[in-house]
């Protein structure tokens, strides 16, 4: 398995948060590019704007569709590995379908001034399932903070 | 708790909160083990799979691995494509 990092930041662009959830990084395989199996190994959440004390809320859901954003090939870790099957999403302008009633796996809420870091231990990642347009979404959204935040994941393939 | 299957840190401005977290077998969800918490208190274990479930999972009647979904839905897709149709 190869080793690779989606980040919001790869690209400008990032999209101001708001009170519903806003997609920073949406992870998937495309049955155009190659089906493959991605394991979520880590993911952080942090916040890039004025530093405040506001209520922020995190969460992982599974995605149906892609939305619209900028697509992207996540970086490789390891430059002698082969180009990502998989493709990241970020910069949202449409968010993708999800339904909160299945597909959450899992959220928090935490002070803006915080950062959340989850590490899987090996080969117990997150599992993005090998179907056409089915990933993971990584959400954030606040009841006041309107700036903008700072997702990366690390994904195995 | 012993053989988690991840670590969440939260860091802020007071302190850092640190917990061991695990996967539920059923959905594939995170689920975070508080320190001196039983399986029972933040879940389950199913008795068919005997695999760690979350609240929701162990609040339903029977045993569907996540494994077992990832292949129904893979297999799905793949009859689709062979069929010649989008999936």
């Amino acid at each position: 398995m190869a080793g690779y990092l989606a980040s919001n930041l790869h690209f400008a662009g990032q999209q101001p948060l708001s009170t519903v959830y806003k997609s920073l990084v949406n992870l998937l395989a495309l049955v155009n590019d190659q089906l493959r199996r991605q394991r979520i190994m880590a993911f952080t959440f942090s916040v890039d704007g004025t530093p405040a004390d506001n209520t922020m809320i995190c969460d992982v859901s599974r995605s149906t569709s892609i939305g619209t954003g900028t697509e992207y090939k996540p970086t490789r870790l390891d430059a002698a590995d082969g180009v990502m099957g998989g493709l990241a999403i970020i910069n949202f302008l449409a968010e993708p379908t999800i339904d909160p009633a299945t597909s959450r796996t899992e959220g928090w809420a935490f002070n803006q001034r915080t950062t959340v870091r989850w590490v899987a231990f090996p080969g117990k990642g997150l599992i993005v399932p090998a179907v056409h347009a089915a990933g993971l979404a990584f959400r954030l959204k606040s009841p006041a903070y309107t700036g903008t935040a700072v997702c990366d994941v690390l994904v195995d393939e | 708790m012993r053989n988690p299957h991840g670590y969440l840190t939260i860091s802020g401005p007071d302190g850092v909160v640190e917990q061991d977290t695990s996967l539920c077998n059923h959905c594939g969800g995170i689920v975070r083990m508080p320190p001196n918490k039983q399986p029972g208190d933040v879940g389950g274990v199913c008795k068919q799979c005997m695999g760690f479930v979350c609240d929701r999972c162990y609040s339903r009647v029977g045993c569907d691995p996540f494994e077992r979904k990832l292949k129904r839905a893979e297999a799905r897709g793949e009859a689709l494509r062979s069929y010649g149709l989008a999936g």
